[in-house]
């Protein structure tokens, strides 16, 4: 055990390095694609987090403009400052999951997938059509640290540093065996003692506080949304690819998906303008049909017992095969 | 109380489409035990092969209904031969991820050959209304009312009197029970998938005869779908009529009476959703009690 140790230890300096000083290195271009992959991250690993109960969650668009709302509605309408708003964002999309799952959780998982992507939907038919919230039109806010990007850079940096250490949290926790038994089979779950509701709605609630949380990012750096960019299904749709994609029931994979598909995207969307999204469609169809442990699956077997192999199980979570248990 | 009698019959009117959408999504539901979030995207599929069959070769959209049909139930056996069959024995988180990324796929692929221009077929249907007793209805939702709830009937004969049928619906019960006695389970799920998707295709023909096709016109019907499945109880196919006249005339009725109201009736599913979900999880008073 005394080797993977150091080898993270080195990999995690060095990504902490990384972090730290790009902003000093880079263009503002540059910059600003560092920012949508820091935020693409932090989407794809908080919708992982609650993935590792076996629960499927179409809901991250809603959490992502329930947030970007709050917090916009709590800056201009109650004079919030920018930090404040991110409290608010945060504080609605957990109090938004935590209703949403008393209600579906209990159910078969197939009723609480049907119904995040209702929610979600129906978030942006109530934005539309409510007074207050500017409707078709959408809102604006000045930009956050006088539209400093190293600033903001930093900002959503410390947010994914604080989702990673989340994820690597519960990964390595009683919780994280929770979720595993949860996933494996519910039943056994409960027998064993695990109030499978209540981890569920846990992490249900962790994993959409995030995603709010990067919607207030969000229209405080873009300064202007509108309700059908805020609650658009293609936010849903890239985090989960990304997370599928790298390898669920991991902290490395949607990272890893997260950087390589963001990249492809940014990329495809000066080609193919309107339906870029097909690519998305296409990865976690031909994913799940041929490498359901995603990238890290694949890297772990080519690796087989090497070393690499070692710090990725280190990276990855307890077990080799996640996806098929 | 004109205007209330005029809602009422819009809602079951539009109640047809759903009914029609929905009855297929229930049945692939309840044989393959899936759920299929490219189901809306067939019915999108559908409404474009009734577009460009008008447009190209002056089809009327009521001969092109066995043809949509047709097509349909072959890309829906073909999506399951290549796809869904593979993932049956997946958990079934892989199996929802499946079908939602045939969907988005199909929806992206629509909105890139087709762009998001709404295309609707123009014919006679559309501009004759009948009058009956100081209520209205456009003579195409009309048709597509008795249409879709003719191919009910005509579904509840083939379930109950047919061998296929007969099988589909031993295979629903048991799966393992129906290869004992030898059923052939794969052929079964190619068949009812395939029905399925025909089903939906010719929902969205229609479709395209009183409103519009459009890309993202699947996500809504899969929603709206989900919502009177859920309604309904799975595998019910019976309860399918009354959970999509309920929505149909929800929507009608929050459309005409509310203000701004037809925005928001385009949310009056998921009200619905939610109401069927608290009252089936009974345990949700425990939890508060506890």
């Amino acid at each position: 055990m005394v080797r993977p140790v150091r080898s993270v230890l080195v990999f995690g300096s060095l990504a902490a390095g990384f972090l730290a000083l790009a902003p000093l290195a880079v263009d503002p271009y540059l910059l600003h694609i560092l920012i949508l992959v820091l935020m693409s991250a932090v989407m794809a690993l908080s919708w992982d987090l609650l993935v590792r109960t076996g629960q499927l969650s179409l809901a991250h668009a809603g959490f992502f403009g329930l947030g970007a709302y709050a917090s916009a509605l709590s800056c201009n309408l109650l004079g919030a400052s920018w930090w404040m708003s991110f409290i608010a964002a945060g504080m609605a999309g957990g109090a938004a999951a935590l209703a949403l799952g008393i209600i579906t959780l209990r159910l078969h998982g197939m009723y609480f997938a049907i119904a995040t992507l209702a929610f979600a939907e129906v978030l942006r038919t109530v934005t539309l059509q409510a007074k207050f919230t500017g409707g078709a039109v959408g809102v604006t806010l000045p930009a956050i640290f006088g539209g400093n990007r190293v600033e903001a850079y930093y900002l959503v940096a410390v947010i994914f540093v604080l989702c990673l250490a989340v994820s690597l949290g519960l990964q390595k926790s009683r919780w994280g065996l929770a979720f595993q038994a949860i996933r494996a089979r519910q039943a056994v779950a409960e027998v064993i003692g695990i109030d499978t509701v209540k981890t569920k709605l846990a992490a249900f609630v962790i994993s959409s506080v995030f995603p709010s949380l990067m919607g207030a990012f969000y229209i405080h750096y873009v300064t202007y949304i509108i309700p059908y960019e805020a609650f658009s299904l293609n936010t849903s749709v890239s985090a989960l690819v990304m997370s599928v994609f790298g390898g669920i029931y991991t902290t490395a994979g949607p990272v890893i998906g997260a950087v390589v598909l963001k990249i492809l995207e940014e990329y495809l969307k000066s080609a193919i303008v309107y339906g870029y999204t097909v690519i998305y469609g296409l990865i976690l169809a031909l994913v799940i049909l041929f490498m359901p442990n995603g990238l890290l699956g694949v890297i772990r077997r080519a690796a087989g017992s090497g070393r690499a192999d070692q710090i990725l199980r280190w990276f990855g979570g307890r077990k080799r095969a996640g996806v098929s248990d | 109380m004109e205007v209330f009698f005029q809602a009422l019959v819009n809602g079951m009117l539009r109640s047809g489409l759903y009914a029609l959408t929905s009855i297929g999504l229930a049945l692939s539901v309840g044989v393959l035990k899936i759920v299929n979030f490219a189901h809306g995207e067939f019915l999108m599929l559908g409404a474009y092969l009734g577009v460009f069959l008008f447009v190209f070769f002056g089809v009327d959209p009521l001969l092109s209904l066995p043809l949509a049909a047709l097509a349909l139930f072959a890309l829906g056996a073909a999506v399951y031969r290549c796809t869904i069959r593979h993932v049956l024995g997946a958990p079934e988180i892989n199996q929802m991820l499946l079908t939602f990324g045939i969907s988005v796929f199909i929806q992206n692929m629509a909105l890139i050959l087709w762009t998001g221009d709404p295309r609707a077929i123009n014919c006679v249907y559309r501009s004759v209304t009948l009058h009956l007793g100081g209520v209205n209805a456009g003579m195409g939702r009309f048709i597509t009312f008795t249409i879709a709830f003719l191919m009910i009937v005509v579904l509840y004969l083939v379930l109950t009197r047919t061998r296929t049928g007969k099988a589909m619906r031993a295979v629903s019960q048991s799966r393992d029970g129906a290869g004992l006695v030898g059923i052939r389970v794969q052929k079964v799920y190619l068949y009812t998938f395939g029905l399925s998707a025909a089903l939906a295709g010719m929902a969205g023909v229609m479709l395209s005869m009183v409103l519009y096709a459009q890309p993202a016109v699947g996500l809504e019907f899969t929603l709206k779908a989900f919502c009177i499945v859920v309604m309904a109880g799975l595998g019910n196919i019976g309860g399918v009529i009354w959970a999509s006249l309920l929505l149909g005339v929800a929507e009608s009725l929050v459309g005409t009476y509310l203000p701004h109201g037809s925005g928001w009736s385009e949310g009056v599913f998921f009200i619905l959703i939610l109401a069927v979900l608290v009252f089936r999880s009974r345990g949700v008073g425990q939890w508060f009690a506890q």
